[in-house]
């Protein structure tokens, strides 16, 4: 058994000589990568998921028509959360002479778990975050009440049969995004007045929000309890499902930044598995010479295995920590956006970073390394004796295990890891094969080219088969680099789009009729564009195809919100701009008039309904049917109107009707909602600046996290750029030698080499071009849900970044070497 | 101590299989020195890597030090060659990596001994290399080298030493003095030696010598008066 000390000594010389050093860099690249985006997830998830709560009020909330059993309280005391309860109901509010319907919130102390509440002191006024609540027999209302009710902020107000003095104005409330259409004002008040208003009988149509808050291990403990507990009125609603927008960006951007991180330590791998090779190649040597002198095979697994797995455990502490250096870089970069996080506590990203650092390492270098144990000691006496080559089942057995244990952990699902990696190995197949054609037709182009082009181009057909794996390899290197790059773009301009800087962020609505014109004007004049006034016209589905609605549908689907509530209802002649036409037809200009309708498309799903399909309306005491033309996509993120129902012009323009609109309007000029409200006291103008705001917020921190992981992946792709350099070198240099020795000079070498490397690196762009066209498709239907589409620039820039990079890159490598003198090199051999 | 019996190694190439050995039937004795000469192609480094159990015959057997090595596999014959051989080579084979030092130590280290740094230092000096313990392989002179493979192959006391074309890479006046050592060492350790050349001269200083031609055996001949 050969000692551990000769091991660590050829370690020690070997790493000297710079033989193992690219392999550790792109180790530590690999380790550094996980674990930093480990911690940074972690420490970005929690903070993401803070401020979502901010949005919901709570980390969990269950709603409930009665109040549920005291002991489900209890129990999430018990399991160290904070649990509050808190009431719902519409009531009609007295203020002077006026009525109005109101929605009315009562709570107890603690309220809101999550967030703050802002409030002013008169509408429209400068708001500011409290972390107090309404005293006893105090209110505090929405600016649209007291505008409505044509009260004043110290004014009283009656709900029921107890009267409550109005002591500030409600701006923001945790929770109340969550529904911010269609919702009366707000009135804010103590649950401990309740009983007084004499409001709450049995009978009443009551909403019970209990909120629930604490770390999140015990929250998710909590769920797991309660969920078996719940019936069919209870509803639970958690950070992601409280809002959408959030929800689905949040969700895009975990899985975009676990794709950046698995690209970056595929990309990792391929780079180890290189350096892996030559080193395993530059050993054979040494292990014929080791054999001959007696070594058994597992002398030989004994001096290697434990160079590698030092290797291995030095590079996984220094990924580490580098990894962790990063995330605190990242931190401080976005302190003012992260919210004070609870610092970092587990160890767990680190031991991820070990595990990738050694899965990585034995998936990708293991198998080259085993083969140097098969090396035959014939190999002293005749230098052409190679060991068998390493099993294929071996190699990509390997780094296929190391890939799925990786993935599996950044999406903790079987299904999708397997299916992914079966696409993957289909891919890498294609590929290839288009790797080998590309070789062969600039083999035929070979005869049309100058010198320099014709040495390069014949040295990648003479080498074709290592040539082929290093179109691939940078090719692949391109694709990670391209996808990643691709996805981020498509990201931040889905996000842009969803959100952009004018994004309407307030809406007006029960415009009637006649002030239509008058609003207009009157935006006009204050320099305010606002979207389209869509008329409204409230009515319910009750019939599908002749069956009332609730036996014409699934029995899921009975308990569906949109059949227990009336439904806006619009015409409109132009389709919006974010929606789209999936089935069926949009209205033609002898449409108008006709019984038709556009469905939304979620809906539609969810109803089982099809183009072609009866539906019937009920508007007020009237009937009518309209037939379905189309299945219409909405992008309900947009902050714009949408409805689930239009119509063409002059169908239900019949009916009772008022008008919507949203407009964007900035914080200097809240003032104008003042006076809005006062020309046109009918008019509610709803704020969602806030939420907007929040939301913005969220995306640009989120965008931030994508930028910064998508270095990791280039760094990643560059270190895979130089371990193939690298690994075609000796040869290069051999043959350079030769060539100079034979009386070439250094500036047609030089040239063929650039040639070569050019040429290279743009049929690996090519290669990469088509894989990303492939990958992306894949990615963008599957797992991001973008909308996917041709890229052409994609087939310009690859080829051209690849010819550039790889063609600078392998240039320089060479040069130094033609520097140096000829007999030296062939000596060396 | 070697022998081999109908030894052939018939390889196969793109023209048809091709006889490198045909039928070698030999017998080595203790502290013999043996020369194996002929014109390059005629298989004599084949049959070197034969007797040394680098490769398997194609037909025959080879017997070293009653060990028949057809019986082994690969660790097995390199458990023997541990045991009882030691090499010299044309390109000399020292790992570039280790020192001179920890070069001639390194068989003593595959066999587990202890002090393999005292024997190993203690060869170097016999062969003159006693201030360049801590150099590379790149920092000694072609001579040097192959004096350092000397010293690594005598140092774990082989009963045999194989030898393949030892001064093929040297000048006429290194190569003189590097077999004059071997010669020496070989004298002193009673070693087989088995001496793989093309250099008439060199193999005139084996008692015995063996001319292979086209793979088969065309002389034996033990000299009255070797070197």
């Amino acid at each position: 058994m050969i000692r551990w000390g000769l091991s660590m000594r050829l370690l020690a010389r070997n790493w000297r000589s710079g033989e193992q050093r690219i392999l550790a860099i792109a180790l530590v690249i690999a380790v550094a990568a996980s674990t930093a985006i480990g911690f940074f997830t972690d420490r970005l998830g929690r903070g993401l998921v803070n401020q979502s709560a901010d949005f919901l009020g709570a980390d969990l909330v269950l709603l409930s028509p009665r109040p549920v059993e005291n002991a489900w309280l209890g129990k999430a005391r018990a399991a160290g959360l904070q649990a509050i309860e808190t009431l719902e109901f519409a009531s009609v509010v007295v203020g002077g002479e006026e009525l109005l319907l109101s929605s009315v919130k009562a709570v107890q102390d603690g309220f809101p778990l999550r967030g703050r509440l802002r409030i002013a002191p008169a509408p429209f006024a400068a708001d500011v975050d409290t972390d107090t609540l309404p005293g006893p027999g105090e209110a505090w209302v929405a600016p649209r009440l007291l505008t409505n009710l044509g009260l004043q902020v110290g004014d009283s107000v009656e709900v029921g049969a107890h009267a409550l003095k109005i002591t500030a104005v409600i701006t923001f409330e945790p929770g109340q995004a969550r529904d911010p259409f269609g919702m009366s004002p707000r009135l804010l008040m103590r649950m401990a007045d309740v009983p007084a208003t004499g409001v709450v009988q049995p009978g009443s149509r009551l909403s019970y929000q209990y909120l629930f808050a604490g770390r999140e291990t015990d929250v998710a403990g909590f769920r797991k309890w309660l969920e078996p507990r719940l019936g069919p009125s209870h509803e639970l609603v958690d950070v992601k499902g409280g809002r959408q927008a959030v929800g689905s960006a949040l969700e895009r951007a975990q899985r975009y930044l676990g794709l950046a991180v698995l690209a970056a330590i595929i990309l990792a791998g391929v780079a180890v598995a290189m350096a892996a090779r030559r080193y395993s190649e530059r050993h054979f040597d040494m292990s014929a010479i080791l054999r001959c002198l007696g070594a058994s095979q597992r002398d030989l697994l004994g001096l290697y295995l434990p160079q590698l797995l030092v290797i291995g455990l030095l590079a996984s502490a220094v990924g580490s920590l580098l990894g962790w250096l990063a995330q605190f870089g990242l931190v401080y970069l976005l302190a003012d956006l992260l919210p004070a996080a609870p610092s970092v506590t587990t160890a767990w990203p680190v031991l991820a970073g070990f595990a990738t650092g050694l899965i990585t390492l034995a998936g990708f270098a293991l198998p080259p390394v085993l083969r140097l144990k098969s090396v035959p000691p014939l190999r002293v006496l005749r230098r052409d004796l190679l060991p068998l080559p390493s099993r294929a089942w071996l190699v990509y057995g390997a780094a296929l295990c190391a890939i799925l244990a990786v993935m599996w952990r950044y999406t903790d699902n079987w299904a999708l890891t397997l299916s992914v990696l079966v696409g993957a190995v289909a891919l890498v197949a294609l590929l290839s094969l288009v790797a080998l054609l590309l070789l062969l037709l600039s083999r035929r182009l070979h005869t049309r080219v100058g010198v320099a082009w014709r040495f390069g181009l014949n040295n990648l057909w003479r080498r074709r088969g290592s040539s082929v794996s290093q179109i691939l390899a940078f090719g692949l290197t391109l694709m990670a680099m391209a996808v990643v790059a691709l996805v981020r773009t498509d990201l931040m301009t889905t996000w842009q789009r969803q959100l952009p800087a004018d994004a309407p962020n307030h809406f007006a609505i029960n415009i009637l009729p006649e002030q239509v014109a008058a609003f207009r004007t009157f935006m006009e004049e204050a320099g305010v564009t606002t979207a389209q006034l869509y008329p409204m016209v409230r009515g319910r589905l009750v019939e599908i195809n002749g069956a009332a609605v609730r036996k014409a549908v699934t029995k899921e689907a009975r308990s569906d919100n949109v059949l227990n509530r009336e439904l806006n209802l619009t015409w409109t002649t132009a389709l919006q701009a974010d929606n789209h036409i999936l089935k069926g037809r949009w209205w033609q200009p002898d449409d108008s008039g006709k019984a038709l309708v556009s469905v939304e498309a979620k809906l539609a799903e969810r109803l089982g309904i099809q183009v072609g399909d009866e539906l019937r309306f009920a508007i007020g005491e009237q009937r009518f049917t309209a037939a379905v033309a189309s299945i219409r996509s909405v992008e309900w993120e947009s902050f714009r109107p949408n409805f689930y129902m239009v119509f063409p012009p002059h169908v239900i323009d019949r009916f009772p009707a008022t008008y919507i609109t949203s407009f964007y309007l900035q914080k200097a000029d809240k003032s104008l909602l003042r006076e809005l409200v006062a020309r046109y006291p009918a008019v509610t103008v709803l704020e969602l600046d806030r939420m907007i705001e929040q939301v913005g917020r969220i995306f640009r921190q989120v965008a931030l996290a994508v930028e910064y992981v998508l270095v990791f992946t280039l760094l990643a792709g560059f270190a895979v750029l130089f371990a193939a350099l690298q690994a075609s070198q000796d040869d290069r240099l051999y043959e350079g030698a030769l060539l100079r020795a034979l009386g070439g000079s250094r500036r047609q070498l030089r040239a063929g080499h650039l040639a070569e490397f050019t040429a290279l690196g743009a049929l690996a762009g090519l290669v990469a071009a088509l894989g990303t066209e492939c990958l992306s498709w894949v990615l963008y239907t599957q797992v991001l849900h973008l909308e996917h589409s041709f890229q052409w620039l994609l087939w310009v820039i690859t080829p051209a970044a690849g010819a550039l990079l790889i063609g600078v890159a392998g240039y320089a490598g060479t040069r130094a070497v033609l520097e140096r003198s000829p007999m030296l090199l062939l000596r060396n051999q | 101590m070697i022998a081999t019996r109908h030894l052939s190694k018939r390889v196969d190439t793109a023209a048809g299989p091709l006889d490198i050995l045909t039928d070698i039937n030999l017998e080595m004795q203790l502290g013999e020195t043996v020369a194996i000469a002929g014109v390059s192609g005629s298989g004599k480094s084949t049959l070197l890597g034969l007797l040394a159990g680098l490769d398997l015959p194609s037909a025959g057997e080879v017997f070293l030090s009653g060990n028949r090595l057809n019986d082994l596999d690969e660790d097995g014959r390199a458990g023997v060659r541990a045991e009882l051989v030691g090499f010299v080579f044309q390109s000399f084979q020292l790992l570039p990596g280790l020192t001179a030092l920890e070069n001639v130590m390194l068989p003593l280290e595959l066999a587990g001994q202890r002090h393999a740094q005292d024997a190993a230092a203690q060869l170097l000096g016999r062969v003159g290399l006693a201030g360049r313990l801590q150099h590379y392989p790149k920092q000694l002179s072609g001579g040097e080298q192959q004096r350092v493979a000397i010293a690594r192959a005598f140092v774990t006391e082989p009963a045999i030493l194989f030898a393949d074309e030892p001064t093929g890479n040297l000048d006429n006046v290194t190569g003189e003095r590097v077999i004059d050592l071997l010669f020496r060492l070989n004298q002193d350790k009673g070693t087989t030696l088995v001496l793989v050349t093309h250099d008439e001269h060199l193999a005139g200083r084996c008692e015995r010598l063996i001319r292979l031609e086209a793979g088969r055996v065309v002389s034996d001949v033990r000299e009255a008066h070797p070197a």
